[in-house]
């Protein structure tokens, strides 16, 4: 195993170029998140907390272990959405360590829209649920929501992975073992009221939290009764009545300290996969990484450059470094865990693809998970390729992707195109979790390159439309708010990031290894 | 002298005992009981021998006849006292560190030691008769004493004499419980005295000294607390007056080896005293004595037990300075000092210049009720009073205990009081006066816990990403974190700011400098389990880290609603009434059972929305008990 050496001249003008270029796309995402941790604005927080509410993300770190770590999921789902009325789509998803254990983290966020289901808030629920499916991790609802944002019920009620996926996904992760824990802290109407019903145990706090299939005004409209929210619903109903809840809490703090006496009922974590390692720093720093990489996409640098400013003791153990070199694959660690990397370093030949068919089935085999570092143009195209069966080699690593049993990540550190995308786990290809890098790009192919096949077609004006669309759609805030991805990252934190996703994955048991056949 | 010398102890007197003997260059041997195996005075002793129990006589002198030692000195408690002792040590040919069984069995009959005491021109408290204590003139209060007792045990102080009666069948019931002795006297009671006490050593060739007095009026229930010699109020007359009888008493008694003879004195003319008892032993306090006089007392008894002469006259023996002694006991001082046992998880030894410490634990050790509470004792040495308190408080805020709950910090709130520093002191008074709380609030202490649980899981934090503890966020955002921790019995949520945010500095294994509220203290810190111990200054708390109320208890606004169907019998309290959590307020019968429905919280009945004879249902609510502040 050899350690990874840095080349590059941190007093280069283009150090000094990507620096400063990344910076400012660094400080424009820490802008974003900051907009975004501020949930509905001020006077909705205000009000919030003058009903004696704790606010979603304080919620978050009371539920956690004190001064524990929490791997936020796409914090700008919605981001240009909706008139940018619903900051993080309204809620707030994540992994954390509650008494010690991984869990999936569900925060409604009610200073935004009353904690509404936008179409994105369902779409980042059911992927904060696939999430713990994927990796086995207990699911905690901090409810306080109004259920289907009515408006736009035909984006969120009807179809098969709209709002009541959520209850069929709850009942399933049950049936599989995974522990389903809820916490009414504020309302729970209609739909919403199954988020409690069907999990296995549920906390309400008294005054605060209701949980009703028809709130009042509707009970009036149907049957004429008149009753309050807190007679209808409330948690001296449900905790001594109706046995909906399982824990009447007094208030949002003592509610919090319940669901954390709960997880600690639960039955041990299964044994990790793989063996962890003791961990090592880079020795290559770290904090170079924006001088590293190249702000301009066109401009390529050696993949080596970011795997040593991620991986323990910037050690690689490269396999086949000299044969099919436009993609770096090797063995590492990454916060003790052993991982497998798969890096472009540049496009993909039938070489490359051959390669990193090998490398998946090297990694299952031994039980490695597998990290994506993912900035692809594409596969090499022209008759020569074609007829030496670039689409059979490319379907091979797609093939092996597709199947590998093992945990993968991805991460989009430059551009994500075409089959480019498929054979180096994309979205499509179910990575345990996936990233953007802020100057990453994602489409179907470049917007040069779909100009220039437009105007080759003879459709040059729709060529020029077509550049300034794929540039707008193909932007990593685009995508995250579409949960296309499952954050845009600071490059910096990539290293833990792969390091808690890694430990989160280590929590589920790996199934036997199986391959679809390899088109040889 | 002898060549060796066998400890029939444990604790700190044997550690203490070792020393002389470690000084004087002689073989130093141990016993334990199976559970002390691990303990300081085993591994300290040149040799250790396993007995059974440190109250069994022949185990000890197997112990002796095993490892050779020709002379056994027995401490103090156990078996110091139990003339079978003294006589199975004769018996075996192995010289008794202490007096002849004869003296000591006299001694130990309080009533004929009073009459050797008054024999000898000692002044007794005045005795009286059943008889005469029932007539008219008895000057009540009276005392009933066990003659056979100590240490407050088996004693009754009688205000009226229709009370004596009962004091007498209460005293003989202990006194036969405790010592097997049902035998009782009766003699005036004085209301407010001091404790002062002389110390005597006597040579089998007749010399008798006395090395001045001890002052141990500060005392809990019997208890000493704290001892110092001089006394605060005995002029050098008066001492020569004390030192005069305290001989006279041993003479009489043909007391050989250490004693110490007790007065207690009229607090507020401390002249007119009156022989108390003997003890036939050296006693916990004598380091008072020791540190003013300059001598070693286990080495004067030694040479007497080998039958050397006192190599000293009475004009030798000066009083320098002013020593005082603490004794730090695993007791609760906010639980009326209730016993404490557990494991001593970390411990700084007190210190400071001219400090003594007679200590019997260590970090690790572990401490059990069966034994003596006393864990440490904390001697001082100064040119006077002043100093010499001062130099004690210090030495105490230097000491930290964490594991086992301890008075240290009490101590010193006990230091602090006027009281204390004037000397104006009786045995009466730790009894009379409140607990004096602690310097620091339950926020500052359940912050200081979160902040070193913080920093103690960043250093002992494994290499899972996930066991960091700096609230990691995306974007290089560090989070808050928050505790819900328990003190003493109320619950704190503390927030705290990313650990990056706190200048901690390590200063000891199990010790941060921490910054609270502008102040930087060293304060300890020691895990285990739920429970994170924390300690400052002599103070120490154990803080709980899960959450210590049920949710019945969390929601004890006070709504009292009927468990079951029933009628109810009994109303106990009515709206206006004051109640303590825990007094029966609706009384029901149900399916024949009563059932007491008792207040959730310290408050106010409110409402009561049912009276005797009702039917309630379920669940229905019968009376709300409103929480009031604890005036």
């Amino acid at each position: 195993m050899s350690v990874l050496r840095s080349h590059v001249n941190p007093g280069s003008d283009e150090f000094r170029a990507n620096r400063e270029a990344n910076e400012a796309l660094v400080a424009d995402l820490q802008a974003q998140l900051d907009r975004v941790a501020a949930g509905g604005g001020e006077r909705a927080r205000e009000r919030h907390v003058a009903r004696g509410k704790l606010l979603p993300r304080e919620r978050v770190d009371r539920l956690l272990d004190p001064g524990a770590p929490f791997l936020e999921l796409s914090p700008l789902a919605a981001h240009g959405l909706y008139d940018d009325e619903a900051p993080g789509a309204g809620i707030i998803t994540g992994i954390g360590r509650v008494s010690g254990r991984e869990c999936v983290i569900v925060a409604n966020d009610a200073t935004v829209k009353g904690g509404t289901y936008y179409p994105m808030t369902v779409k980042k629920h059911l992927r904060a649920q696939e999430v713990a499916l994927q990796n086995r991790l207990p699911c905690i609802y901090l409810v306080d929501s109004g259920g289907a944002f009515l408006p736009r019920q035909d984006e969120v009620f009807p179809d098969r992975e709209h709002f009541g996926r959520i209850f069929f996904n709850q009942a399933n992760l049950s049936a599989l073992g995974i522990p389903q824990i809820a916490s009414v802290m504020g309302s729970c109407t209609a739909g919403g009221a199954y988020v409690p019903a069907m999990s296995d145990e549920t906390i309400i706090v008294r005054g605060q939290g209701t949980i009703f299939l028809g709130g009042p005004p509707l009970v009036k409209a149907a049957t004429g009764e008149e009753v309050t929210a807190e007679e209808l619903g409330g948690g001296e109903l449900h905790s001594r009545t109706s046995g909906v809840t399982d824990h009447l809490a007094q208030d949002d703090a003592h509610a919090l300290q319940i669901v954390r006496d709960i997880v600690a009922t639960l039955a041990p974590r299964a044994t990790a996969p793989w063996e962890r390692a003791p961990v090592e720093d880079p020795v290559v720093d770290a904090a170079q990484l924006l001088g590293v990489v190249s702000a301009d996409l066109r401009r390529p640098y050696d993949a080596r450059e970011v795997i040593a400013r991620i991986v323990d003791g910037s050690h690689l153990h490269e396999f086949k470094e000299l044969y099919g070199s436009t993609l770096v694959t090797g063995f590492a660690h990454v916060h003790g865990h052993p991982v497998g990397i798969l890096a472009n370093n540049g496009i993909l030949f039938s070489e490359s693809a051959l390669k990193g068919a090998h490398f998946i089935e090297l990694c299952d085999q031994r039980r490695i998970p597998l990290v994506f570092l993912q900035n692809i143009t594409g596969f090499m195209v022209g008759r020569d390729y074609e007829a030496g069966g670039i689409a059979k080699h490319g379907a091979k690593m797609v093939t092996a992707v597709s199947t590998a049993r093992v945990p993968k990540l991805t991460v989009i550190i430059g551009g994500s195109f075409g089959a480019g995308n498929y054979g180096m786990c994309g979205r499509a290809y179910s990575p345990r979790l996936l990233w953007m890098w802020p100057g990453a790009r994602i489409s179907v192919m470049g917007g040069e390159q779909a100009a220039a096949v437009m105007s080759e077609v003879g459709q040059p004006e729709i060529g020029a439309q077509l550049r300034e669309q794929y540039e707008r759609q193909g932007h990593p805030y685009y995508a995250t708010a579409r949960l296309w991805d499952d954050g845009v990252i600071d490059p910096r934190d990539t290293r833990d990031v792969l390091g808690l996703a890694l430990s989160a994955a280590a929590n589920a048991p790996l199934p036997d290894v199986r391959y679809g056949v390899f088109r040889m | 002298m002898f060549d060796s010398v066998l400890i029939a102890n444990r604790g700190e007197i044997a550690r203490r005992i070792i020393r002389t003997l470690d000084r004087l260059g002689l073989r130093s041997v141990a016993i334990f009981a199976p559970a002390d195996r691990d303990a300081p005075h085993v591994r300290e002793a040149d040799e250790a021998f396993r007995v059974s129990s440190y109250l069994d006589i022949a185990g000890v002198l197997d112990a002796c006849r095993r490892s050779g030692a020709p002379a056994l000195h027995p401490g103090y408690g156990f078996l110091s006292e139990n003339p079978a002792l003294a006589r199975a040590c004769a018996h075996a040919g192995v010289a008794f560190v202490g007096p002849p069984a004869a003296a000591s069995e006299l001694m130990a009959d309080k009533v004929r030691a009073k009459e050797v005491a008054a024999a000898a021109g000692v002044p007794v408290v005045p005795g009286f008769t059943e008889a005469q204590a029932r007539a008219a003139a008895a000057p009540y209060p009276l005392l009933v004493k066990a003659a056979g007792g100590g240490g407050g045990r088996g004693m009754r102080v009688v205000n009226r004499p229709e009370q004596l009666d009962d004091a007498l069948a209460a005293a003989r019931r202990e006194a036969r419980a405790g010592f097997g002795d049902d035998r009782v006297f009766i003699e005036r009671f004085l209301g407010r005295a001091r404790h002062i006490e002389v110390q005597v050593i006597a040579d089998a060739h007749g010399r008798v000294l006395h090395l001045g007095e001890r002052e141990c009026s500060l005392q809990r229930r019997h208890q000493k607390v704290m001892e110092e010699a001089p006394s605060p109020v005995v002029t050098p007359e008066l001492r020569a007056v004390l030192g005069g009888e305290a001989v006279a008493l041993a003479r009489a008694a043909g007391y050989v080896n250490a004693g110490t003879v007790e007065f207690i004195a009229d607090f507020d003319d401390h002249a007119e005293h009156y022989f108390l008892e003997m003890n036939a032993r050296l006693q916990v306090e004598h380091p008072v004595t020791e540190m003013v006089t300059g001598l070693d007392l286990v080495e004067l008894q030694l040479r007497v037990a080998a039958g050397e002469r006192l190599g000293l006259a009475q004009e030798d023996v000066r009083i320098r300075g002013h020593a005082i002694e603490a004794r730090i006991n695993a007791e609760d001082a906010c639980r009326e000092f209730l016993p404490a046992a557990g494991r001593v998880l970390a411990y700084r030894r007190p210190s400071g210049a001219a400090v003594r410490v007679d200590d019997a634990i260590e970090s690790g050790s572990s401490v059990d009720t069966a034994y003596d509470s006393l864990l440490a004792k904390v001697v001082v040495h100064a040119g006077d009073r002043p100093a010499a308190l001062a130099r004690l408080d210090h030495a105490l805020a230097r000491t930290a205990i964490l594991g086992v709950t301890t008075t240290t910090g009490y101590l010193r709130s006990l230091l602090a009081g006027d009281e204390v520093r004037s000397g104006e002191i009786d045995t009466g008074l730790i009894d009379r006066l409140a607990v004096p709380p602690p310097p620091f609030t339950h926020r500052q202490v359940a912050e200081v816990a979160a902040l070193m649980a913080l920093a103690g899981g960043h250093e002992r934090r494994g290499d899972d990403p996930f066991d960091r503890v700096d609230g990691w966020r995306l974007g290089g955002r560090r989070a808050a974190s928050w505790w819900r921790l328990g003190v003493g019995l109320e619950q704190v949520d503390v927030r705290l700011d990313h650990l990056g945010a706190h200048e901690l500095m390590r200063t000891g294994p199990d010790a941060w400098v921490v910054d609270v509220g502008g102040d930087r203290r060293e304060w300890f810190y020691a895990p285990d389990g739920d429970v994170v111990w924390v300690g400052c200054q002599g103070y120490a708390w154990p803080v709980q880290t899960r959450s210590v109320t049920s949710e019945q208890d969390a929601l004890a606004d006070g709504d009292l609603r009927a468990p079951m169907p029933g009628q109810v019998l009994l109303v106990r309290a009515e709206p206006g009434d004051r109640v303590r959590a825990g007094d029966p307020v609706v009384v029901l019968e149900s399916m024949k059972m009563e059932l007491v429905l008792t207040a959730p919280v310290d408050g106010e009945v409110t409402e009561l929305s049912v009276a005797v004879g009702d039917t309630v249902a379920v669940d229905q609510p019968l009376a709300r008990v409103e929480a009031v502040a604890a005036g």
